[in-house]
């Protein structure tokens, strides 16, 4: 598992890995789509709109899933001295913030039908709202700072400071009375939804994981690199 | 003692400093006043609304003008490298970013605690509320000083865009700000929401000095 920290292992695992995970990514997610469009019966209330669920879970899930990888990244650079977590923290946050934003729109478009409305203030919608604007300072800090070395420690310090807002986001809609429902897929229970529509869900949830796995891997590839001729 | 003497000879030089530079503290109070009157002049001058959103907008301009002073506050230190004086004189990096906190506290968000019944006449709330007002106000009030510690001192490298600095002290804000307009519309659960807030400032004042001190001693390294 050495893969995980070092940079020229990674490396090695990365050309080793990059090319099945991407024909994975390819046949899941068309797979996916296929299921989604096709495979996948109506919602007896909803209608057709109920299909966009398949593209706004699994993608408000990887977007917590990331933010909670770089926590876990920042404490082990920061704490036991480990650079390549500076690494995955410049890398992972676009993808993460693509993520929400994908999370947000698909939500959004979902909303005007059902509620009536594209955005409510509900606790729910407010703080993943808030994990984007998280993200995008994310993003600018790596833009504006020009020592490296100051740059990685701040922004790892503000993503374990931020970090707070996570428990929010998952929590919120079991401490507050929203309007989003509560989660329906749950480790300790059965889930509430039918084998139906849970299997395209957990198909489009792998997919969308593989397709972020190979801009990540690209992504952190490119980084090592610029980090090795001293570019970034 | 002789710790006591340097945190005094400390916070004289904070007050000589801040008494010198009293026209930007006088300005800040005045971008809070015209802001309150532009709020007045987009919303109309009807009494009801005004005294209904006014605690409201007296937190948001709060919080805008307390931002503006932000820049000040490890900048100047650190450039005449008064910061590292300091830290040689025995003080650890992340007791001088509670000393420069209490310093915040004590000469720019004062001067706002004074000038809140002035507001309050302004913008028409009654005044039962304003003993709330006061209680709330002061505790926000160094909830945010250290948050404009953490990120001011996030910034110092940052040549290119600090205006993110206050980006980042408004994202976490905003529980502060959900709790404590909560204190004035609803009274009688008071209690439990001092309590919060309460905790949101000691959770604040716990992760400062670690991040603050850290950052500070970052830019320090690598100026």
């Amino acid at each position: 598992m050495m893969f995980l920290i070092n940079p020229n292992k990674f490396n090695k695992a990365a050309d080793f890995l990059i090319k099945p995970i991407l024909v994975l990514s390819i046949i899941l997610f068309s797979l996916g789509l296929l299921f989604s469009f096709y495979l996948s019966p109506e919602d007896y209330q909803q209608g057709s709109t109920v299909r966009i669920m398949y593209v706004h879970v699994p993608s408000a899930w990887l977007a917590l899933l990331t933010y909670a990888i770089m926590t876990l990244y920042s404490i082990a650079a920061l704490a036991f001295r480990i650079p390549f977590g500076f690494i995955i923290n410049t890398a992972v946050a676009p993808i993460g913030g693509i993520f929400t934003l994908i999370c947000i729109i698909s939500g959004s478009f979902w909303g005007k039908p059902m509620w009536g409305t594209w955005w409510v203030w509900d606790a729910r919608l407010t703080s993943v709202a808030i994990l984007f604007i998280i993200y995008l300072v994310i993003i600018f800090m790596n833009l504006s700072f020009e020592n490296r070395v100051v740059r990685e420690k701040v922004v790892a310090i503000f993503v374990l400071v931020g970090s707070i807002n996570l428990p929010i986001v998952k929590f919120s809609v079991d401490w507050w009375n929203t309007l989003h429902q509560p989660a329906t897929i749950s480790k300790l229970s059965k889930p509430n939804i039918d084998p139906s529509m849970m299997i395209p869900l957990i198909i489009m949830t792998f997919a969308f994981a593989m397709i972020g796995l190979v801009i990540a891997i690209l992504r952190i590839k490119t980084e090592i690199i610029s980090r090795k001729s001293n570019l970034g | 003692m002789k710790f006591l003497n340097k945190i005094v000879s400390f916070y004289y030089r904070e007050y000589k400093l801040n008494l010198s530079g009293l026209q930007d503290i006088l300005t800040n109070i005045i971008f809070f006043f015209i802001s309150i009157f532009i709020f007045i002049f987009s919303i109309g001058p009807d009494r009801e609304t005004i005294s209904l959103i006014g605690v409201g907008i007296l937190w948001t301009l709060l919080l805008l003008s307390s931002t503006l002073s932000l820049r000040k506050f490890y900048q100047d230190d650190f450039e005449n490298g008064n910061l590292l004086i300091t830290h040689l004189n025995g003080f650890s990096f992340g007791f001088i970013a509670i000393l420069k906190t209490f310093s915040h506290f004590l000469f720019v968000q004062i001067p706002f605690l004074l000038s809140i019944p002035i507001a309050c006449i302004l913008l028409n709330i009654v005044n039962d509320k304003l003993i709330y007002l006061f209680i709330s106000f002061s505790i926000g009030s160094l909830i945010l000083s250290c948050l404009g510690s953490i990120s001011s001192s996030m910034n110092l490298m940052n040549q290119r865009n600090f205006l993110l600095g206050s980006v980042i002290v408004m994202i976490f804000s905003i529980p502060v700000i959900i709790f404590s307009v909560g204190i004035i519309n609803m009274e009688e659960n008071f209690n439990s929401l001092i309590n919060i807030l309460f905790g949101i400032l000691l959770i604040v004042f716990a992760i400062n000095p670690w991040a603050s001190g850290l950052c500070l001693k970052l830019s320090l390294e690598n100026n």
